[in-house]
């Protein structure tokens, strides 16, 4: 036959471009001789935390490259969180994550870093474009940086009386809180304690740099960074950025660095001091490494973003991550759904709804989302049998019970909650629409041929829904996928393969078993 | 009747041994090779079908109206022109959904043959609700057809429980290569729907008897509520049937489908409508493979010249002798007159 000649080939070429492009990339991998000057490093954030229950939200701020850095490949691994959506605050990247259940949890963050001290891979010349409320942020004091106290204030007053205009100022400023006051690791944290004792921590004279600053009408700010060095415990170090003429310009008074920092100092966070929060989290631990690693092929030879970065999904920032693989554990979802309708013979309702309403399972847990497929299918039912009575057109009927199922959904959320008992929102949401669709074909389908054979039919599809689900949670494996998504030609090929098939399904060696009985002969 | 050893399984090859045609071999082998696309509206279209029919001479059951728009169904009583039973049954339907048949009326009251009364009103109604396209598939707007009521054969009043019994026959070619007949039963309500619950019993094709049967995929040997044997019975006017079959598959331009008859006590034969996607069970119901037979037509098509029917063939195909369960009625070689032209 043509067509099968025409599809060995396609299924044999497509298994030989998926080795070769498997083959290519393993290559484009590979560790090559590092380019004079610069340097790759990884960054690991480790995070561990206990939650006293579901729905509790962590933040992590995580780096986004700096002028002469930039985080050419990240990775997150977790397990029992949520990411949640980029929340970016100021010009902070923060990853949100919210627990699905209480206990511990372990947050694993990756970034890797390329360090170029000769390339600016960010453009210093754009203007920071501030608002007039942002402006009064920036001046406004705080606990910790006390802009009103008198001690800097006084402080403040020495300093402008040595000062000629606003840049000498910051300079005298940025030169008094180097200079002159003592570091002391034991020492004060804030503004005004550092000021009067002339000794302070790292922070404090940070703070008493942004509090002189601030007190003196000059938008000031902390920021919150690694130091990129060979480190097993990094600590996160806060320096200072004053806006001068349109620009962030970085201080360091610890380090006596003013307007422009080395190439190793990669901001985290903008205006704060935590790289990690979260809300109602006890035990929070979180440990910071930083090691040199060989550098990978062709990175370091690019300066900044390459065509071919569009082929690399694992390039991509973290927080799509979750997305990008449950994207790329779909289409094994298909295959799962072909296997058993065209191997197995298992008959479902609609070709792809078990691999949907797994999904909807993954965005809720599964437990919330078999109460949900209960309910609906309780009330979708009978609400289905009284509309029968009333013969609607197909679609308004199907929007009837839509409309029925949401309102139910709503007051049994509600009553859940008189019992103290709320589940996610998501959990509801995204089942319901899907859920709606197969109680028609479930009513139509026992109209038509019976109730017994109906609830196969949906027997197949909850079974083929659960392994679509089981295929969906495989992180390892779509982590893999994200990393190398040409192992989706070998999908495609397996697809083929099975689109060609056309020996018996497995359900067909039981329904015709009584073909293959020799003649008994009768007597 | 035959007793079965008792089993839950068969593997692949006893199964490919007695030529059995699995879903994935007909989707992709016969559905997708022999079916065009763009002829499936002259078999999703009752209306189309009758077209066909009536233009080749096989006979159908009458139309009486074709109600078309929404202002046509104020004419309802009037376009019976004082017939006393009629169908009424959406063009596009499926699976017998929105099938209304009436015994007999009085111009305002409308009675089922199960004893139900109807006014002008619900059938006004019905009417409508086929237009609006509430009994076709996936909800497109459709035509209601008024026509003859069949009236079930004689032959099959002893079989036959709440319904008329329709005659399936899968033609591949042009050749008829497998026929079974539906028995409605109490279980299933009257319809010839196996899922649920009708019997399905196998046809020999040169005879045109029955000869055993299967209810819910296992064999019987008698109706299940009239215990009537239903091996043996003769389906009336079977050269003519399959003339009509094998007519028709060549005017729908189609190469595998399924055609499906009831005998009217009056008319004989009429083809109520085809299906592109014929089931599977009817190897049950015959015990035997329907690749085998497939196979055989293919062999034998290959030896006459290309043309859309050719009666000549069913009747020169050399028939199988049957495996099975079932013990066959013996052939003689007088009945190979099958499939000429009435």
């Amino acid at each position: 036959m043509h067509g099968r000649q025409v599809a060995r080939w396609v299924v044999i070429s497509l298994c030989l471009a998926g080795v070769a492009a498997i083959g290519l990339r393993v290559r484009s991998r590979r560790d090559v001789p590092m380019t004079q000057g610069d340097s790759v490093w990884r960054l690991t954030y480790d995070v561990s935390f206990r939650a006293p229950e579901a729905g509790m939200r962590l933040r992590v701020a995580v780096p986004d490259g700096g002028p002469h850095s930039r985080i050419y490949r990240e990775d997150l691994r977790h397990t029992g969180l949520k990411t949640d959506r980029m929340r970016s605050r100021a010009e902070t990247r923060e990853l949100s994550v919210v627990t699905q259940r209480d206990g511990e949890f372990r947050l694993e963050a990756r970034f890797d870093i390329h360090l170029s001290p000769r390339t600016r891979f960010r453009d210093r010349t754009t203007p920071a474009q501030l608002t007039a409320e942002q402006r009064a942020g920036y001046l406004r004091g705080f606990r910790t940086i006390q802009v009103r106290s008198s001690t800097v204030r006084e402080q403040l007053r020495e300093l402008q009386a040595e000062a000629a205009n606003r840049a000498a100022l910051v300079d005298r400023i940025f030169e008094f809180c180097h200079r002159q006051i003592v570091s002391d690791e034991d020492g004060l944290a804030d503004a005004r304690g550092v000021l009067e004792q002339r000794r302070g921590t790292s922070l404090g004279r940070a703070r008493a740099m942004v509090a002189l600053c601030r007190a003196g009408k000059v938008p000031a700010r902390l920021v919150t960074g690694f130091i990129v060095q060979e480190s097993v415990t990094a600590q996160p170090h806060v320096w200072v950025e004053v806006l001068a003429n349109g620009h962030w310009e970085p201080f360091d008074p610890d380090n006596g660095y003013a307007r422009d920092l080395p190439a190793h100092f990669l901001p985290a966070r903008y205006d704060g001091t935590q790289t990690v929060r979260g809300t109602g989290l006890t035990e929070l631990n979180a440990q910071f490494s930083i090691t040199a690693i060989p550098p990978p092929g062709h990175t370091l030879a690019r300066r900044g973003q390459h065509p071919t970065d569009i082929l690399d999904p694992a390039s991509l920032p973290v927080e799509m991550r979750q997305v990008l693989i449950l994207l790329l554990l779909m289409p094994l979802g298909a295959v799962v759904t072909a296997v058993f309708r065209t191997l197995v013979g298992i008959r479902t309702f609609g070709t792809f709804t078990p691999v949907l309403v797994a999904l909807s399972f993954v965005y809720a847990d599964w437990q919330t989302g078999l109460a949900v497929l209960a309910a609906v299918l309780v009330i979708g039912l009978a609400t289905r049998s009284l509309l029968d009575r009333l013969k609607l057109l197909f679609v308004p009927r199907l929007s009837v019970i839509l409309t029925l199922v949401a309102v139910c959904l709503v007051f049994a959320v509600s009553l859940l909650d008189y019992y103290g008992l709320t589940p996610g929102a998501d959990a509801v949401l995204f089942p319901m629409v899907i859920l709606t669709m197969i109680i028609e074909r479930f009513y139509v389908s026992t109209e038509e041929d019976g109730l017994s054979a109906s609830f196969q039919v949906l027997l197949g599809t909850v079974l083929v829904g659960a392994c679509c689900y089981f295929v969906l949670q495989g992180e390892q494996v779509g982590r893999l996928l994200l990393h190398y998504p040409e192992l989706h030609l070998f999908s495609l090929a397996l697809l083929i393969a099975m689109g060609r098939y056309t020996g018996y399904r497995l359900t067909e060696l039981w329904r015709f078993r009584d073909l293959a009985v020799p003649v008994p002969d009768e007597t | 009747m035959a007793r079965f050893q008792w089993r839950f399984w068969c593997w692949p090859a006893e199964l490919r041994r007695c030529g059995l045609l699995g879903m994935n071999g007909r989707n992709l082998k016969y559905l997708a090779g022999c079916n065009p696309r763009k002829h499936y509206p002259r078999v999703n279209d009752k209306l189309l079908t009758k077209q066909i029919c009536l233009a080749r001479g096989i006979p159908v059951p009458a139309t009486y109206a074709v109600v078309e728009r929404n202002g046509d169904v104020s004419r309802f009583p009037a376009v019976l022109g004082g017939r006393q039973e009629f169908v009424i049954k959406p063009a596009k339907g499926a699976g017998g959904r929105g099938i209304v048949v009436i015994a007999a009326h009085d111009g305002r009251r409308f009675t089922t043959p199960g004893g139900h009364t109807l006014t002008t009103a619900d059938l006004r109604y019905h009417l409508s609700a086929i237009l609006s396209g509430l009994h076709s598939l996936g909800g497109q707007t459709d035509r209601a057809i008024i026509e003859q009521r069949v009236v079930c054969h004689p032959a099959f009043d002893d079989v036959a429980v709440g319904g008329t019994p329709d005659i399936r026959i899968i033609v591949y070619r042009g050749v008829p290569a497998m026929a079974m007949v539906r028995l409605p039963t109490a279980a299933s309500r009257g319809r010839a729907n196996l899922h649920q619950g009708a019997v399905a019993v196998g046809i020999d094709l040169h005879t045109g008897r029955t000869f055993g049967g299967v209810l819910n995929g296992r064999a019987i040997g008698r109706h299940p509520d009239t215990a009537h044997p239903i091996a043996g019975l003769a389906v009336p006017k079977w050269p003519a049937l399959l003339a009509g079959a094998t007519e028709l598959s060549s005017g729908l331009g189609l190469g595998y489908l399924g055609i499906d008859f009831v005998v009217d006590a009056a008319l004989g034969p009429v083809v109520l409508e085809a299906n592109v996607r014929p089931g599977l069970a009817i190897q049950i119901a015959n015990a035997q493979g329907l690749a085998l037979c497939l196979e055989a037509i293919d062999l034998r098509r290959a030896e006459l010249p290309e043309s859309h029917a050719h009666p000549g063939v069913a009747a020169a195909w050399p028939p199988r002798p049957h495996r099975g369960p079932f013990r066959m009625p013996a052939r003689t070689n007088a009945e190979t007159s099958v499939g000429a032209a009435p």
